[in-house]
């Protein structure tokens, strides 16, 4: 395909995405160095860098880079864990496997704020999980700040997990029996046969799995909200953080909502230069 | 079969009924509620069996009028739906098949409408109105502007080709409050805001990344002799596009819009700060979630019963192409 036939193509996604995402950010940027207030949005003045200062001597921010750090670090292993797991045992399986697929695939589809709903109706009073704890522990499961950190991530483990799992299961379907086969004749026991063949064969879905979990978990905001949003403060993410400094009806303060977005995608873009590094080389490399 | 086969299948299933179980309870235990009177819900140790059923946490859900026969609703429904799916297998043969899959999906809209405007319902039914509206435009306007895109990509060798995909992947990475301020702001001044155009905007925006590298790796997957071949024969290069490659594209085109629709249906943040009145259903459940009275959690709980219960049905129904959208998405990608 010549230039000229790929500016045509590409013309409206290209402009949809600077116009919607290039300004947008240039413009969370520019009035990241304002003292923009929610309530007053025709006046702003121009402070530099003074909300960055703010933001970076706040406890809060702390506590909440610290809790979505610690939230991607536990949660993206045991999702890709848990998914490779039923992957193998679905993949064993002969009759059934449409009804055990949609079964494991219902959390993905479930509406994140609906899902999160779901865990509290099951742990507060009166709900199965939490009558069971009681029977076996005497008191009753009540969902407080010492506890709901757990909540939050075990449903981001129920709602991400079948997207690890659906990955993985489609690229076993294209895993070449012969080799396993091979590997088996030679005397492969299970174990090895699973880290010298089927591992390397899924190496790039894992990758790809692993790469958008730890995105989409970096930027957790649904179930972390309807959780902690107004009654938890240690247990907010960034961006429950952002939207209660940015958003709030009594503070309200864009300007530093601003600078807090900003050091967010610093955060991240820190973490994916290396990745997208190499997803660019590998590009070119296709193409020669 | 040996003993050790059997020991071994039974193992297996039991394993994956054991999953099967964590995750589906959390709905199921919601159903129960929902379906139980106010007393069974209040109840300390939870009532597993035997209890009487209710619709009356629905009705309270979708309509502000406790007398509607909500029987009466359903059947006008479900008429309406029946005549319109029936018109849909009619029109199979038709040569642009789309165009009535698009017209059986205006036609559910304009039957809720219809509902809507006869009965007295709550703000949550006009909530899954706009719920349906945002998600279709969503859908039509992303994957539109993305056919061309992905294409595009994934014929073209030069460097900027590499350039954009890697540009579109680090915008997939940026959380949405890179964006949503500034749209709350523009939107604010325009006038546009509690509109749902702009909702389907911002949602467009942030999908059309993943849409563009969703639909590049499926268009690699049709050879370039086809479109060569039409080229030869005289059509030019988007006559190729839009009436050979196009038509190939069926699976790719399906599984790409099943991901856009849960971004879309799920979508929360952006709708509770561009919207401050006219919301979709998840912002419309959260507000309604908060109580803690029975009356309310039963409420609550028919709400996420009936939010979850349309995704569910289309998932099922391409449940195929979503495993395989994966697979071929991940594995190019």
């Amino acid at each position: 395909m010549d230039r000229r036939s790929f500016t045509f193509f590409v013309l409206p996604s290209v402009s949809v995405m600077t116009m919607l995402m290039v300004v947008p950010l240039g413009t969370t940027i520019w009035l990241s160095l304002t003292d923009l207030l929610l309530r007053d949005l025709d006046n702003s003045s121009f402070i530099g860098l003074a909300n960055y200062s703010e933001v970076l001597r706040d406890p809060a921010f702390w506590r909440a880079t610290r809790f979505t750090l610690a939230f991607v670090a536990i949660t993206v292993p045991i999702e890709m864990t848990l998914g490779i797991t039923f992957a193998l045992l679905l993949d064993r399986v002969g009759r059934g496997r449409s009804i055990y697929l949609a079964a494991i695939l219902l959390p993905f589809i479930v509406t994140p704020v609906v899902g999160t709903l779901l865990f509290r109706n099951l742990f507060s009073r009166g709900g199965l999980v939490s009558w069971l704890i009681e029977l076996v522990t005497g008191t009753p499961f009540v969902i407080d700040g010492s506890n709901v950190r757990f909540l939050i991530m075990l449903h981001a483990v129920w709602h991400v997990t079948p997207f690890a799992f659906v990955a993985v299961f489609a690229g076993l379907q294209t895993l070449p029996q012969e080799r396993v086969e091979a590997a088996a004749i030679d005397g492969g026991k299970f174990r090895e046969i699973f880290w010298h063949v089927t591992i390397p064969h899924l190496k790039s879905i894992l990758f790809f799995v692993a790469i958008i979990s730890i995105m989409d978990s970096y930027r957790v905001f649904d179930s972390v909200f309807v959780f902690a949003g107004n009654r938890f403060d240690d247990s907010h993410t960034l961006s429950v953080y952002n939207s209660v400094v940015a958003l709030d009806a009594k503070i309200g303060r864009l300007g530093k909502g601003h600078a807090i977005a900003v050091l967010t995608v610093i955060g991240i873009f820190a973490a994916l230069v290396p990745f997208l590094v190499r997803s660019y080389k590998e590009q070119i490399a296709d193409r020669t | 079969m040996g003993l050790k086969r059997v020991t071994q299948r039974g193992a297996l299933h039991l394993s994956l009924i054991v999953i099967v179980v964590w995750s589906v309870l959390p709905l199921l235990w919601t159903f129960q509620t929902s379906i139980k009177f106010t007393r069974d819900v209040a109840s300390r140790v939870p009532v597993l069996w035997g209890y009487d059923t209710t619709a009356a946490a629905y009705r309270a859900y979708w309509f502000d009028d406790q007398t509607t026969n909500m029987w009466q609703v359903l059947l006008v429904l479900l008429v309406s739906i029946a005549l319109i799916t029936s018109l849909a297998i009619v029109s199979r043969r038709s040569k642009r098949p789309w165009i009535w899959h698009l017209l059986v999906v205006a036609s559910i809209i304009a039957s809720l409408a219809y509902v809507s405007r006869s009965f007295d319902t709550s703000d949550q039914f006009r909530f899954l109105i706009n719920s349906l509206v945002v998600t279709v435009a969503t859908i039509c306007v992303s994957i539109g502007i993305g056919l061309f895109g992905g294409y595009g990509l994934a014929r073209y060798s030069g460097k900027s080709g590499a350039g954009i995909l890697i540009a579109a992947l680090a915008f997939r990475a940026l959380p949405r409050f890179a964006f949503v301020l500034p749209f709350f702001i523009i939107a604010k001044y325009l006038g546009l805001l509690d509109s749902r155009a702009v909702i389907v905007l911002a949602l467009v925006a942030v999908n059309q990344p993943f849409t563009i590298w969703m639909l590049r790796t499926f268009f690699l997957e049709v050879p370039k002799e086809l479109e060569e071949a039409a080229m030869m024969d005289g059509a030019t290069r988007l006559q190729a596009f839009l009436r050979v490659v196009i038509p190939t594209m069926k699976p790719g085109i399906i599984a790409t819009s099943l991901f856009t629709l849960l971004l879309a249906y799920n979508e929360f943040l952006f709708v509770r700060v561009l919207a401050p009145t006219n919301w979709t259903l998840p912002v419309g459940i959260v507000a309604l979630a908060g109580g803690e009275s029975s009356k309310g959690i039963a409420e609550a709980a028919a709400a996420a019963v009936s939010i979850t219960l349309p995704i569910v049905v289309v998932i099922v129904l391409f449940q195929k192409h979503l495993v395989k959208g994966l697979g071929t998405g991940a594995v190019k990608g």
